[in-house]
């Protein structure tokens, strides 16, 4: 992909999606924009079922009957394979899922997709490296994930992605189930990310920091910036 | 009292006096208060009245000697096992009686003809007395295969709905996605034909060769009829499970590749 320094690296325009409700079919997202700029953090907040998580998987190409427009750094969804633009707009869904195995066989799950067929799998050294960076230096690549706690499984499914090096990384409410500790080392991992140049959005329920360059509130379907 | 073949024949005393057997089958349940007499007694007349029924089409079937005849029953029993198949999976998405179909009649026809044209040898090639059975065999294990591996496949994709999820957003295609449950489904369907394969001969004698023990057929014949026949029903089971899931576990994903969770279908909508 041929990367334009004067575009968003993620535009949404008019996404809308009608999702099933109690009362009957009703509009979820009702038209957002938003545009996400490279190392920019925004965060998105809201009452709980007012949309935030439906528009993370809209955006992620995710949802089922979303429609609007898509651009990954100026480039058309239309023109990306869903997969490849997956690849590239990255969202980690707030349950942290681990597949039956060890810490290793689930950091190297991407790698064993298709779509990264052509990149070579981190090398041990650079797991272990990645496991301490978020203090996990007490978990060893051969556990079997089932014998992780839901903090340790949240930072490894933070770190499965973060490895991937996608350009925008959504996070849906990444430390709503962590103690402050592991909620402050998914904070650094996330700055840190942007500081490379990776473009973040974040939907918060609980915690607030002053990581984000902008704040929108989603209430009916749309978003309002709340400070800039 | 003896028929053509050294078969004894059951007469309707003899029919009769079987019966009687369930009548002290029924009594103990009513003894012990199983509250199934009932539908002993139902399941029981229902087998009387659709063997004789079967008895009887067959005769007619077999007196008309028609490929067209043939045919036409072996698409009746395809129709019926896909709805069966409909019907005992109820997790399979929209459409399924349709792929069940189309895989049996590959699958049933494939092996039903393979078996009667190139092993048994039958002349004519639509013999009713030989291809009937065999394609019933053929169908019914394919049938119960069919039915087994997309309940455990759907089933499967439902309860791993968050690792498919969390699949489809690190950019697994579909079937990167849907694979360990469809591998898991895959065994689980395999697993009764390999028991049966293995316990054969050892543990039960297979009703084929009992049947052909029963009709005066030498052991030595009767054996290599049923190792044809067990082979044919393995061979039904794996390849018609095989064909009806890749058929049918795309349709579990939506446009974009998208899996379609239960909130998100459209039969779950109402």
């Amino acid at each position: 992909m041929t990367e334009n320094p004067n575009v968003p690296v993620l535009c949404a325009t008019g996404v809308s999606a009608i999702v099933a409700g109690d009362a009957g079919d009703f509009r979820v997202l009702d038209g957002v924009s938003l545009e996400v700029d490279a190392g920019e953090i925004v965060d998105i907040t809201g009452s709980s079922g007012c949309g935030k998580t439906t528009l993370l998987r809209a955006l992620a190409r995710l949802l089922p009957g979303a429609v609007g427009t898509l651009s990954l750094r100026g480039v058309s969804a239309h023109d990306l394979t869903p997969q490849a633009w997956r690849a590239a707009v990255a969202l980690l869904p707030q349950k942290p899922t681990m597949v039956a195995g060890t810490v290793r066989e689930n950091l190297l799950l991407p790698w064993t997709l298709k779509v990264r067929a052509q990149q070579s799998a981190p090398e041990d050294a650079v797991l272990r490296a990645a496991l301490d960076g978020l203090h996990l230096s007490d978990v060893s690549l051969e556990r079997d994930t089932d014998r992780l706690s839901v903090g340790q499984q949240a930072r490894i499914a933070l770190l499965r992605i973060l490895m991937t090096n996608p350009s925008v990384l959504m996070l849906d409410e990444p430390d709503a189930n962590l103690d402050d500790a592991s909620a402050a080392q998914v904070t650094q991992a996330t700055s840190q990310f942007a500081s490379a140049g990776g473009a973040v959005i974040r939907v918060r329920h609980q915690r607030t920091d002053a990581l984000a360059s902008r704040r929108f509130s989603m209430c009916g379907g749309q978003l309002t910036e709340t400070t800039s | 009292m003896s028929g053509a073949g050294g078969v004894i024949v059951i007469g309707w005393w003899q029919l009769a006096l079987a019966t009687g057997l369930m009548v002290l089958t029924g009594a103990l349940s009513v003894a012990l208060k199983l509250g199934v007499a009932k539908q002993l007694a139902i399941a029981t007349a229902r087998t009387y009245a659709q063997l004789l029924l079967l008895g009887l089409v067959l005769g007619w079937i077999f007196g008309l000697d028609s490929p067209w005849a043939v045919l036409g029953v072996l698409v009746i029993m395809t129709g019926v096992a896909a709805l069966t198949i409909a019907r005992r999976a109820p997790d399979a998405p929209a459409g399924t009686t349709g792929i069940s179909f189309l895989a049996m009649l590959l699958v049933g026809t494939f092996i039903t003809f393979v078996v009667t044209g190139l092993i048994v040898r039958v002349e004519p090639w639509y013999l009713p007395r030989y291809v009937i059975p065999i394609a019933g065999m053929v169908l019914g294990n394919s049938m119960n295969g069919i039915a087994l591996a997309l309940e455990r496949t759907f089933s499967d994709m439902d309860a791993r709905s968050g690792e498919i999820l969390a699949l489809t957003a690190l950019g697994a295609t579909p079937w990167e996605a849907a694979a360990p449950s469809i591998r898991r489904a895959m065994r689980a369907a395999m697993i009764p034909g390999i028991n049966t394969l293995s316990a054969a001969g050892i543990v039960f004698i297979p009703g084929m060769m009992a049947g052909q023990l029963l009709a005066g057929a030498d052991p030595m014949a009767a054996a290599p009829y049923q190792i044809v026949v067990m082979v044919m029903v393995a061979t039904a089971d794996i390849t018609g499970s095989t064909l009806a899931v890749m058929l049918t576990y795309r349709r579990r994903f939506g446009a974009d590749d998208i899996y379609l969770e239960r909130g998100y279908r459209p039969d779950s909508r109402s």
